[in-house]
């Protein structure tokens, strides 16, 4: 993240949320409006899995209420809302992040995919079929941050060893029980993305 | 050869919907005009509401209404029969009974306007200083009125006696913290009303508990209250009774007049669905020189609230498994001012660990190898009821994993084996739970002209494949092939279920689906033989078997007709729906073994390799079967060695309502897990040969892990978790 992008700490912190907020995001109407209020709103678009969304929202409003609450893409889950537990997991310009810890208005300009834009029509993405084959969920519901985690795994490269797997696949909590199962979807999902 | 559809490992039914996000869970439900509640929590855990200032939020932007004890109307208290567990609903008076619990709820038309206006509710309270430090009052512990814990003082035999004939006797003291289930979908409402109908999407191990106490509650007719729960998103049993925050949303959605969707933060969870409560426990256990047992004395004592009496850490393990002839346990109870405590994944996990930890302590005395221990008290017979179990092949669980995990190699030593950098413990313990004794399930299964099958029941899948497994019963004994039979659950318009909990889905459901697919197979098998133009016309129904979507005679497969010809030919669909009969109580067993590595240094504790053996009865589907077993591994190597939550001894308000204080484990704590079952049916199973499973394989693995510090340490650590500051302090 380069050093003008806002955070959703710096966002909060300054209060006037959408001046901190215009540097990345240019289609904010204007500056002078810098006074507003977090919870003013703003005109924004969001592009995910490649069709552009236009919303109303307010400044406060994270990646991960805009995609489920506002867009209706329910796919992407809440566990904790801080950061923690790694179901809301998304990719934005390829690159994993957790969608509850980022404000909509500052992922303007960006491709955000989600679990529903891992398939392609009923051709599911291999990392979708290898949780299958593998049974690597059991209840589903950190599943959607799970698999967004496992593409970006194979794609960093972090799949050397099932150890290494295990270390990057860690920062998705799964309550039932199934980490064996994911390294193994993982593994698998690795070996046929190659 | 007819190809059978149970115990092959077929995929979950619902993969595809879980890996795409169209499976909706209760928060997704799409409900128009839906608008956000957020709870306000009490922050004294003692005491009463002084003053609740209102203003504020009431006047914020997109507020609809501000609830609080003096303006929400007033609600029928459910009953416990229901599963509403808790005494009294919060939000009808001013008191405060813990910490945690809601005194206001702000609804607003977006979820941030509801949150920001919760957080300008002003609420004053009288605070009294709160006890909740289980040491401090152990001197109040009280044997509770008997609910469905068990005999809370149970005895058999004469225990001083067979202590005196012991040759050796173990005591010992062992303490579990509390802890909390942390599902990772926290708990849901979405309630709509229109008019006097009641629709609420639910995050529920049970909605008919749901159903029937939101009846209780608004006093509605049944037909009236319609729950959904097509989607669970785990549920350890935080899910399992019925909460407050359910009622209390459906409340407010009609004093609103618009649907209320509530998700539970999760540090609200952490004081709304209940948690396993922390137990003092004291055993004493005596055995003769050839390790069998004399007696056994366990009494345990835990933390209970203020307002209910439920135990929840029962001792059966204590009182069913080994054969003993002189028992007590005895189960009692302390009041503090905490929220009461609940289901947590394999209840009778707590008891199990204590007693198979002082079993691993007694067998040191003995200088008896832990499983020939175990193996000698083997009994083939509930010790409790008398009455033998549908099968047990637990000592085949010993002796299969014994050989796989290596445990004749075991030098029994205390850290006598080690590795370049650290200290290396084998342990073992047996793993044993309850599975079923519960109600009732019913099914209805139509069959369609098509020769398909529908399959219908108000049950739930939190995780555990109940989508998969009862389309597989209901495919198997209808003869038809999987993608014959659907299978629907989640709607409480469908008939009625028992709760997905206390390992019953399979006695209960399962029956439920087996019973209403044997009898509209028969029918389909009468309609086969009377009619003159079946190749089966006049064959004797009970000549008659079913297989591949095909009706055909057993001794001559090759007359057969296909059950799209037969129904075809009758022209109209076939429904029955199968009656509750209570599920009977199974007792599913293993073997676990388990090494870990210690760091002698750093204290920490490595799970390196688990071994577990199972016995079920039948595996109704090998891959969900061991999924549910490795998921009670990793849950045990939570429970043992990183999960307890921290109550302000002041204040008595959770520090670690979260997952970043409280640690479940992640995908970096787990190794390979080697999981085999015996898969032999058990005779007495309603469900073809199968028996519950889900919580069994929790059991053991604990007191494995402990068993294995020991032998890498030569420290028992008797106060859980065991964490690192606990390793560097004994071996410092």
């Amino acid at each position: 993240m380069s050093e003008e992008d806002p955070t959703r700490r710096t966002v909060i912190k300054v209060g006037a949320a959408v001046a901190a907020v215009a540097t990345a995001a240019p289609a904010l109407p204007d500056v002078a409006e810098a006074k507003a209020a977090v919870t003013d709103t703003a005109r924004i678009s969001l592009k995910v899995n490649g069709v552009t969304h236009r919303q109303e929202l307010e400044a406060r409003v994270t990646l991960l209420d805009a995609l489920r609450e506002r867009i209706g893409l329910t796919g992407t889950k809440k566990g904790c809302d801080r950061g923690e537990c790694g179901a809301c997991t998304v990719l934005v310009d390829g690159r994993r992040i957790k969608s509850c810890l980022t404000l909509a208005v500052m992922q303007q300009g960006r491709e955000i995919t989600t679990v529903e834009g891992l398939a392609r029509g009923d051709a599911l993405h291999p990392v979708q079929a290898a949780f299958i084959r593998n049974d690597g969920f059991q209840c589903g519901f950190c599943t959607p941050g799970q698999l967004m985690s496992a593409v970006a795994c194979v794609h960093e490269g972090h799949t050397g060893s099932d150890d290494e797997i295990r270390e990057w696949m860690s920062g998705n909590l799964c309550r039932c029980g199934c980490y064996p199962n994911i390294v193994a979807s993982v593994r698998q999902a690795a070996k046929e993305m190659s | 050869m007819t190809e059978s559809q149970v115990g092959r490992p077929v995929s979950r039914v619902d993969g595809v919907a879980k890996v795409t996000g169209a499976a909706r869970y209760a928060a997704d439900a799409e409900v128009r005009g839906v608008t956000h509640a957020v709870l306000v929590m009490s922050t004294v855990a003692r005491g009463r509401v002084t003053a609740v200032d209102t203003a504020g939020a009431s006047a914020a932007p997109g507020v609809l209404g501000v609830f609080t004890h003096q303006n929400l109307a007033r609600l029928a208290l459910p009953s416990p029969a229901v599963a509403f567990l808790k005494r009294f609903l919060p939000v009808q008076d001013d008191l405060i009974r813990h910490a945690g619990q809601p005194v206001a709820i702000v609804v607003a038309d977006t979820l941030e306007r509801a949150q920001q206006a919760s957080g300008l509710v002003g609420v004053s309270y009288r605070a009294e200083p709160p006890r909740v430090v289980l040491a401090d009052d152990m001197g109040e512990a009280y044997i509770p009125p008997q609910t469905n814990d068990g005999a809370n003082d149970y005895v058999r035999g004469d225990v001083a006696a067979g202590l005196a004939a012991a040759h050796a006797v173990a005591e010992t003291t062992y303490t579990t913290p509390m802890q909390h289930h942390n599902a990772l979908e926290p708990s849901v409402t979405v309630a709509a009303w229109d008019g006097d109908r009641l629709t609420v999407h639910e995050s529920t191990q049970g909605i008919s508990n749901t159903q029937n106490a939101l009846m209780q509650a608004f006093g509605l007719a049944r037909e009236n209250v319609r729950v959904l729960s097509p989607y669970l998103g785990g549920g350890f049993g935080a899910k399992g009774p019925v909460w407050p925050h359910t009622v209390l949303t459906a409340a407010v959605a009609r004093q609103v007049g618009r649907p209320v969707k509530l998700v539970l933060t999760r540090a609200q969870a952490y004081t709304s669905n209940g948690h396993r409560a922390e137990t003092h426990q004291v055993l004493r256990v005596g055995a003769a020189r050839d390790g069998r047992l004399t007696a056994i004395q366990h009494t345990v004592t835990q933390q209970v609230s203020r307002t209910e009496d439920a135990l929840l850490n029962s001792s059966e393990p204590t009182r069913i498994l080994y054969a003993c002839p002189n028992v007590r346990s005895t189960q009692q109870a302390v009041r503090l001012d905490l929220p009461m405590g609940s289901f947590v994944r394999s209840p009778e996990t707590a008891t199990s660990h204590a007693l198979e930890s002082t079993l691993d302590e007694l067998s040191y005395t003995l200088g008896l190898d832990p499983v020939e221990l175990r193996v000698r008290n083997w009994s083939a017979t509930n010790q409790e009821s008398g009455e033998r179990h549908g099968s047990s092949y637990l000592r085949e669980c010993y002796e299969r994993g014994a050989e796989r995990f290596g445990w004749s190699r075991r030098d029994p030593r205390p850290g006598s084996m080690r590795d370049r950098d650290g200290l290396i413990g084998w342990g073992m313990a047996t793993a044993a739970h309850t599975a079923g004794g519960r109600p009732g399930s019913s099914a209805t299964v139509t069959i369609g002209v098509d020769g398909t099958a529908r399959i219908r029941s108000g049950t739930q899948d939190l995780g555990t494949g109940t989508y998969t497994v009862m389309r597989q019963l209901g495919a198997e004994v209808l003869g038809l092939r999987l993608r014959g039979v659907r299978f629907d659950l989640g709607d409480s318009a469908f008939p009625a279920a028992f709760a997905s909990a206390a390992s019953a889905t399979v006695p209960s459901v399962g029956a439920g689906v087996v019973r209403a697919a044997t009898a509209a197979r028969d029918r389909v098998i009468a309609l086969a033989v009377a009619d003159p133009d079946s190749p089966l016309h006049g064959a004797a129904p009970d000549q008659v078997s079913v297989g591949d979507g095909d009706l055909f005679l057993t001794e001559r497969p090759s007359r057969r007709v296909g059950y799209r010809q037969v129904m075809r030919r009758h022209g109209r669909l076939i429904e029955v729906t199968s009656e509750a009969v209570f599920a009977p109580m199974g007792y599913s067993v293993g073997a676990t073994f388990v090494e870990v590595h210690v760091d002698p240094v750093l204290g920490r504790v490595q799970v390196r390799r688990m071994v577990g053996v199972f016995d079920c009865g039948r595996v109704l589907n090998h891959r969900t079967a061991r999924s549910q077993a490795i998921g009670g591994a990793i849950w045990a190597i939570g429970f043992t060695l990183s999960e307890h939550t921290l109550v302000d001894p002041n204040l008595g308000r959770i520090v670690t309502p979260n997952l970043s204080g409280y640690l479940v484990p992640v995908n970096a704590d787990v190794p390979d897990i080697d999981v085999s079952f015996i898969d032999k049916p058990d005779p007495s199973s309603p469900a073809l040969g199968a028996r519950g499973f889900g919580e069994t394989p929790m059991t053991g693995v604990t007191a494995a892990i402990g068993n294995a510090v020991y032998h890498a340490t030569g420290h028992r650590i008797r106060d859980l978790p065991i964490t690192q500051d606990k390793i560097i302090a004994a071996l410092s």
